[in-house]
């Protein structure tokens, strides 16, 4: 028997599966090691693998998310980076798009350029837009441009001119520069990171991978002798934030891929699940204790964002104010956060109406219940007072809590001023916060022309089960599914997934009257990149899938969407493709006489695994199921309710709520007028009938 | 809450659904809009209405549109309230009735439930062209309305949801290109029709009487909070004035802005009393505009969690006599007048930051500078013969003033108008212009404990035979004020290079251009905040070495004397900072510098 292990590192928590190949699943979740992540890893595996008796030997693959890069990020804690970039314009960095994230703010501040000014070199060069030198780079004021950044001490060079995704000659020549003054140095040229027009975009992302190379490098080297040490020689393998993995030299190379690894993962995971249980369309919805996430899968495919910002705090909604955080142009699953959390605070704004989040009671002091300090009431505290969650403890026992802290802070901050009684005011509460979190759903597809009552709603993360039915039914979605181990589903999601490889090219074409033998060269360039580059990472041709796309807008948009087409399908084929795609999306198409233009091609590479990624039924250890019922209370009507409770495998009959599936990691809500059941897979679904909404 | 008979937990239910839905009207123009105006300088703004036309939820977009949808939807009102019907949508753009300068087009389209106007959906846009002298309709250097281009008073675009087709014919002959202003209208269209499936769904939950019920609390609660936080603010009266350095056609004439702000107890008054006649150049407001400029300044200093919406309108009072520039009437020109509301929120600070001195500070670069380029050019590939009109516009801003607390942002939007610049990279795609410098010009921002914002330059080399560049800055005589010691930023300055030879242009002006021939833009630095020798030398220190402060402003400006190996000699910097402040006399409250 051998064993495909997964470690997804999250702020507070390290969450380890692993999954045999006859199916049967470990998990474990420990306290992250902050500071020497791998240590968390390779401690808590150890401990699993006794546990499970699992030998490291019996290890063929180890999947990994990490948070490491997007924390060396947002703590401004990565490589001391230099940049050249064509004189006249070394401040496009720092200018960015002059845009700020907030309105009406006196005390914004920009965030601070990761390669201040000093390190930011022009050099005489210039490329016009049809790749044409029109200025020779200028190669001694290139080299002593090198030379100064190397005499400030740098540890990584980014490289981004004009139009170098055109012509790449200068760039390609600073990298030989760079390599002779300083062989070793780590260099990211604009044309390997990101070779797409839009210079600020291209000149963030590259800088990124700059900065993040030396430190990823360092710890993936660390990472990897350490699970050495512990006799585990399997392969490592990183989640990219698009929702392919991507073995770990190559995440060192290219570590600006591997930033939002593990939102990602918990995407895929719903992926897969939605995949077995014949779904062709779901919404993922992971709620945690600070933020919850909503992500699409649609037709079976997951859904990506083309660009996004690290540390730009929280998405509400629409992604209209831009401008917070680092801006990264590579592929990432398409998710919207919204603040809140079991965590999230709830207040009464100086009008004196209720409101939840986005402050947060983190995971110190937490909650009310958690006698830790905090005395403002939060969303955790709000279903303690309705009975959702276990009023003695949480986390399996591991957590005692006091429910009556709890009432005593909703009854005086909230209840009290509203007039209310203390479980209508936490109803309220959970409430407010659920309609905080169906932004976030509603982000990713009302606000994109899908409809989300065509969707069921896959709930997952310490907290999502909780809410996921109520939110559901306020949206007129009729399927909810809770996967099993709710709590470590990203991890899962991580065992779910491929080698993938995104490439992209500037390719700006009008679509009428377009040659198609252009479209197919410039199509097979792209795929042979991708063919030769799994082909290095040990993929035979069979094992190879190549899938094409397209970025497309109408000629004077300044917004594109993306078309999949395949080898032989002509210009024709892909702007009938886009036109539809706008009147799904927007609600309406140009005429037929409006041009269409090609932006970017793109090639999806992926490496097909040799058998399953997972076995067809997954195993968990079967958890002591309690047995009882408490009172719970769900508005006004029908207030109170005497709500069992109980462990997901007595699910194998269809419950009726209200009723509450308590198990390790989370609590999962069945309210009235829904019921649940177990399907085949294990995973709850509960059914909604039609009813009033929220 | 103040209202009794409203549950206060479907009422933040429903809040969150009514804001949801201006937002989600906001983000479909902005997905569906043709136009880089729109796109990346999200010169449009969204908002949802009760069927009365109060303003109840204002999208997330542009601060310069805050109070300019009342007027619209009254100018609506006035004309159609008793004839509209199910299916009607209403379009215009006319200054003197409803609207705010003639780009600007608005779209409203009443919803109706059970036959009763129950709320109306409003989106405004910014358009590329709407006709006129130039292209972009956007002149500086036009004297009557009439040169401005299309005027549309409030007519139906649609009636019964039938197109109007003789008015979209009219708009079609009389804009450079109806690809694109169609393509916006179509975006603006479709805002509406979202707007109103969502508020379909939301008034099938909620029911009519409870939306209509929850709608006026909406207004109450916003009002509430504005009073309230009105309430913690300091009584009082403060008075600041500030000089446009001219229209343009008057050249070298000042025009003087002054503000009086009252604030007793729970409201305010933002009186504009005093500020100069209209004038002939075309930055004359209409009274809307003010009123935006005056809401966003007040906001600016409320908590963020206010509302837009006209509960929040209740507590301030606007106040601009017609015939000013503030409140121009027939036939004032006003395309350009983006730089008066800009100046008005700059002034309004200055009276602000006498109020909350630890929290408001000095001037910025004054608001964007407007840079227009169009023409006409042969069709590429065409038959030799056959012309297509080209029109870049960009408007650009970089520098904020330094504040009580922190140094002014460099290279950012200003607070009036949350724009964004257009990709170099693109524009050269798209049009006739190679972009050969963007860069912070150093030695340009007010010194001060902490320092204005860094400006930039930008050049342009134009790519085409001949064309139209037509530019609207300011503060080229007067510099951006500083506060309590910190001295004025550098000021803005146009410069033309035509066969080698270098020519200074004023700071409004509208010319022929030549192949080749180079065009900088110098954007004006912000003004500092405090004394400057009292900056911490570490920051002097950050900034010499980024270039942005050279070592002789250094020692001169902050008297800090800077090591060739980059440290700050502390020894001569104290003796140099002594020598300073004996030398010179008191700090003034407002540091205003004007050029000849």
């Amino acid at each position: 028997m051998s064993w495909r292990v997964a470690a997804d590192i999250g702020g507070t928590f390290t969450d380890l599966v692993a999954i045999g190949t006859d199916g049967a699943l470990r998990t474990r979740k420990v306290s992250s090691s902050v500071g020497d992540y791998g240590r968390a890893i390779v401690e808590g595996l150890g401990a699993l693998f006794a546990e499970a008796g699992i030998a490291p030997g019996e290890v063929e693959e180890i999947l990994h998310a990490t948070t490491v890069a997007s924390n060396a990020i947002l703590e401004h804690k990565g490589a001391k980076t230099g940049l050249i970039t064509t004189e006249g314009f070394r401040d496009v960095l720092e200018i960015r798009t002059l845009r700020m994230p907030r309105l009406y703010d006196l005390r914004w501040e920009k965030p601070a350029p990761l390669v201040p000014r000093h390190l930011r070199l022009g050099v005489p060069e210039r490329v016009n837009v049809r790749g044409e030198v029109e200025r020779p780079l200028d190669e001694a004021a290139a080299e002593a441009a090198v030379a100064q950044l190397l005499a400030e001490g740098v540890e990584a060079i980014a490289v981004c001119l004009l139009h170098a995704y055109a012509n790449p000659a200068h760039e390609r020549r600073i990298g030989e520069i760079v390599a002779r003054l300083a062989p070793g140095l780590p260099v990211s040229l604009s044309v390997e990171v990101l070779p797409e027009m839009k210079e600020y975009e291209r000149s963030s992302t590259t800088v990124i991978n700059a900065y993040l190379g030396p430190i990823l490098g360092r710890y993936l080297i660390a990472l990897s002798r350490d699970l050495r040490g512990s006799g585990l020689a399997a392969p490592l393998l990183l989640m990219q934030s698009s929702g392919g993995l991507m073995p770990a030299a190559e995440a060192a190379r290219l570590p600006v891929h591997v930033v939002e690894s593990g939102p990602a993962a918990g995407v895929i995971g719903v992926q897969m699940l939605a995949r077995r249980i014949g779904l062709a369309d779901a919404i993922s919805f992971d709620m945690g204790g600070t933020t919850a996430k909503a992500g699409v899968i649609e037709g079976g495919e997951v859904t990506r964002a083309g660009e996004y910002s690290v540390g730009g705090g929280i998405m509400v909604g629409s992604r209209l104010l831009s401008g917070a955080g680092y801006q990264l142009k590579v592929p990432a699953i398409d998710l919207a956060e919204v603040g809140a959390g079991g965590g999230s605070l709830i207040w009464l704004d100086a009008a004196g109406a209720p409101q939840v989040g986005p402050e947060s009671a983190g995971a110190w002091p937490g909650p009310v219940c958690y006698g830790q300090g905090n005395s403002q009431p939060t969303v955790t505290d709000a279903n303690v007072v309705l009975g959702y969650l276990n009023p003695e403890a949480l986390v399996g026992g591991a957590l005692p809590i006091d429910a009556a802290a709890s009432r005593a802070a909703i009854a005086e901050r909230v209840a009290a001023p509203l007039g209310l009684g203390p479980e209508e005011a936490a109803h309220g509460a959970h409430l407010i916060a659920a309609s905080n979190m169906i932004r976030a759903i509603k982000a990713v597809s009302s606000e994109r022309g899908r409809d989300p009552r065509g969707f069921a709603l896959v709930a997952f993360g310490g907290n999502g089960p909780l809410f996921a039915a109520g939110m559901a039914r306020a949206l007129g979605m009729r399927r909810v599914v809770v996967p099993p181990s709710a709590g470590v589903f990203s991890a899962l999601g991580l065992l779910a997934s491929d080698v993938e490889l995104h490439l992209s090219r500037s390719w700006r074409h009008p679509a009428r009257g377009l040659d198609p033998a252009a479209l197919e060269t410039a199509a097979v360039v792209l795929e042979e990149e991708a063919r030769m580059r799994l082909r290095a990472q040990g993929f035979p041709p069979e094992r190879i899938a190549i899938r094409r796309g397209a970025t497309l807008r109408y000629q004077g948009q300044s917004f594109e969407l993306q078309v999949g087409f395949a080898a032989g399908e002509g210009p024709e084929i892909v702007e009938e493709r886009y036109g539809a795609e706008h009147e799904r999306t927007y609600g309406h198409r140009a005429g037929a006489g409006e041009p269409v233009e090609f932006v970017t091609l793109q090639v999806i590479g992926t490496g097909l695994p040799d058998r399953p990624r997972l076995p067809e039924r997954l195993s968990p250890r079967s958890i002591r199921p309690p047995q009882a019922s408490r009172r719970a209370y769900f508005g006004r009507e029908p207030g109170w309710r005497e709500t069992a409770v109980v462990a997901r495998s007595s699910l194998t009959s269809p419950v009726e709520g209200p009723a509450i599936i308590e198990e390790y990691d989370c609590t999962c809500l069945v309210p009235p007028g829904a019921s649940a059941m177990l399907d085949g897979f294990g995973n709850i679904v509960i059914t909604l009938q039609e009813g009033p909404s929220a | 809450m103040a209202a009794t008979a409203i549950d206060p937990i479907e009422f933040e239910l429903f809040r969150n659904a009514l804001f949801s839905i201006a937002d989600e009207m906001a983000l479909t123009v902005h997905r569906t809009t043709y136009s880089a105006v729109l796109k990346d300088n999200m010169d449009y703004s969204t908002a949802f209405c009760d069927g009365e036309g109060r303003l109840v939820a204002q999208g997330l977009t542009l601060p310069s549109h805050l109070g300019s949808i009342p007027e619209a939807l009254g100018a609506v009102l006035r004309r159609y309230g008793d004839s509209m019907a199910e299916g009607d949508i209403f379009v215009l753009n006319d200054p003197f009735e409803g609207g705010m300068h003639l780009p600007d087009i608005f779209l409203f389209q009443p919803i109706f439930v059970d036959g009763e106007r129950l709320a109306i959906a409003a989106t405004i846009c910014h358009h590329t062209d709407v006709g006129g002298r130039v292209p972009g309709s956007n002149a500086s250097d036009s004297t009557e309305i009439y040169q401005e281009g299309l005027r549309i008073p409030p007519l139906r675009l649609y009636e019964r949801g039938r197109r109007n087709e003789t008015l979209e014919a009219l708009i079609e002959r009389n804009v450079r290109v109806p690809v694109k202003v169609f393509g916006d209208l179509r975006a603006q269209l479709a805002a509406c029709t979202i707007a109103e499936r969502a508020f379909r769904d939301l008034v099938a939950r909620a029911g009519v009487g409870k939306t209509r019920l929850h709608m006026a609390a909406l207004l109450d609660h916003a009002e509430a909070l504005t009073r309230a936080a009105l309430r913690a603010l300091p009584d009082g009266e403060w008075r600041f004035e500030d000089h446009i350095d001219d229209d343009g056609v008057e050249l070298g004439k000042p025009i003087p802005l002054r503000v009086r702000v009252e604030k007793r107890g729970d409201r305010m008054l933002v009186d504009w009393t005093g500020t100069s006649p209209q004038v002939k150049g075309a930055i004359n407001n209409t009274l809307s505009f003010t009123r935006s400029a005056s809401y966003c300044g007040i906001r600016s200093i409320l908590p963020a969690n206010i509302p837009n919406n006209e509960g929040y309108f209740r507590a301030i009072e606007v106040v601009a006599p017609e015939g000013t520039i503030a409140n121009a009437v027939l036939p004032a020109a006003c395309a350009a007048r983006g730089l008066t509301g800009f100046r008005m929120v700059d002034c309004l600070f200055g009276a602000l930051a006498q109020m909350l001195p630890d929290r408001v500070g000095a001037a910025g670069d004054g608001g964007n500078l407007g840079v227009s380029i169009g023409g006409w050019r042969r069709v590429p590939g065409g038959d030799g013969v056959r012309r297509e009109p080209f029109i870049y516009v960009d408007f650009t801003c970089s520098a904020w003033g330094g504040r009580p607390f922190a140094d002014g942002c460099d290279g950012n939007s200003h607070m009036f108008a949350n724009m964004a610049s257009p990709s170099i990279e693109v524009t050269e795609a798209e049009q006739p212009i190679q972009v050969t410098r963007y860069e912070f010009l150093p030695d340009t921002m007010g010194p001060g404990q902490y320092r204005g914002g860094a400006p930039f330059c930008r050049e342009y080399r134009f790519l085409e035979e001949e064309g139209v560049l037509q530019v609207r800055a300011d503060r080229r005589a007067f510099l951006p004020f500083g506060l309590q010691g910190g001295g004025a930023g550098a000021p803005s300055m146009n410069w033309l290079v035509r066969d080698g030879v270098t020519e200074a242009l004023p700071s409004k002006f509208c010319i022929t251009l030549k192949r080749d021939d180079l065009f900088r833009l110098e954007v004006p630095g912000g003004g500092g905040w405090g004394d400057p020798l009292a900056r911490d030398p570490a920051l002097v220190l950050r900034d010499a070495r980024n270039g942005l402060v050279s070592r002789e402003a250094a020692r001169r400006d902050y008297g800090v004397v800077l090591t060739p190996d980059w440290r700050v000699d502390a020894a001569a910097t104290e003796a140099l900072r002594q020598e300073h402040a004996a030398r010179r006399g008191p700090l003034p409250a407002v540091t205003r510098e004007r050029l000849a």
